[in-house]
């Protein structure tokens, strides 16, 4: 009976396989009662399998674990996945998100490579948040991208970018408004309207506590330094 | 007669009007489309259903505008709606 905590969270995850218990192996613990199971059946994972072909079967398990995991947080823990590339640099988590291929993790690669140890990734592709009085924290998961980056960490959110491929470097302070058609394409979208509205309050929220950004940027050192030098300051 | 599909909901977030899907309806729809203040108090009526005209005239009461204004937003509201596919 293999329990793990996850967003500080403890869940008992029962699968079909191996391959899921072994991705969340860093988020394993003992001596502490589980908040909620997520069980897996044969049948549920052959019924997604059907949707998607091309993947393997113990993938698609450990999706259907992750979707649960997710469903559980967003129900009873203010909780949502949000998916960017999140890197924590003195204590406080920024998130970098886009559509898939801009480069949201060739910029946290460049973060890295700027800051050194400084920079500690939280995860590559799906970080959870949780809404925590009047916090925002990002908590690592064992969904950690094709790369595999990240940790078994957590910090509050300082700011949220969103990337844009640019020949020149510019960062701009943008509004929630403008922000929001982004995050909601980031999140995974429940299937029923008490949900949506838990998901809305949560994004409504988040919005206007951390700052927002847009960054038009290349593939450079001065990319970095430049989105850095300005959401490190909250300028 | 005009009338949202059942499974579109309007919210109001971050200062903005957003119509999204539920339930089934997420297969045909991803995402949200955003409207304006005037967008909203029409989808109002729309959810109970209206003909043009009378969006037409829930305008000309609601904002005071002329006629001709009225039926050119309406007609453009309209529009949006039915190329999202969100009307019946």
């Amino acid at each position: 009976m293999a329990k793990y905590k996850i967003a500080d969270t403890v869940f008992e995850i029962l699968t079909v396989s191996d391959y899921t218990q072994h991705l969340c192996k860093d988020f394993l613990v003992e001596d502490l009662k589980a908040e909620h199971t997520i069980k897996t059946t044969v049948e549920e994972v052959r019924e997604e399998m059907k949707k998607e072909p091309n993947f393997p079967g113990v993938y698609i398990e450990s999706l259907v674990v992750f979707r649960r995991l997710c469903d559980y947080l967003l129900q009873k823990k203010k909780g949502i996945i949000f998916h960017s590339s999140a890197i924590i640099v003195n204590g406080e988590a920024y998130l970098f998100t886009a559509p898939s291929g801009t480069g949201k993790s060739t910029h946290a690669r460049l973060w890295r490579e700027l800051l050194k140890e400084k920079a500690v990734m939280l995860n590559d592709d799906k970080p959870l948040i949780r809404q925590i009085g009047n916090q925002f924290i990002a908590y690592g998961s064992p969904w950690n991208g094709k790369h595999k980056l990240g940790a078994n960490v957590s910090a509050p959110i300082k700011a949220i970018c969103v990337l844009e491929q640019a020949k020149e470097n510019k960062i701009t302070k943008i509004s929630p408004k403008e922000m929001l058609p982004v995050v909601i394409n980031q999140t995974m979208y429940p299937n029923n309207e008490e949900k949506v509205d838990k998901m809305l309050n949560l994004l409504d929220g988040l919005l206007k506590t951390v700052n927002l950004y847009k960054l038009q940027c290349n593939v450079s050192l001065e990319s970095a330094e430049l989105s850095f030098n300005v959401m490190s300051k909250g300028e | 007669m005009l009338k949202v599909k059942t499974g579109f909901i309007l919210r109001e977030v971050s200062e903005t009007f957003i119509v999204l899907a539920v339930g089934e309806r997420v297969k045909e729809f991803n995402g949200m489309i955003t409207i304006n203040e005037t967008g909203a108090y029409l989808w109002k009526i729309l959810e109970k259903g209206a003909t043009a005209e009378d969006l037409v005239s829930a305008l000309i009461e609601e904002y005071g505008i002329d006629k001709e204004l009225a039926v050119k937003d309406v007609d453009a509201f309209v529009n949006k709606m039915k190329g999202a596919g969100l009307l019946e």
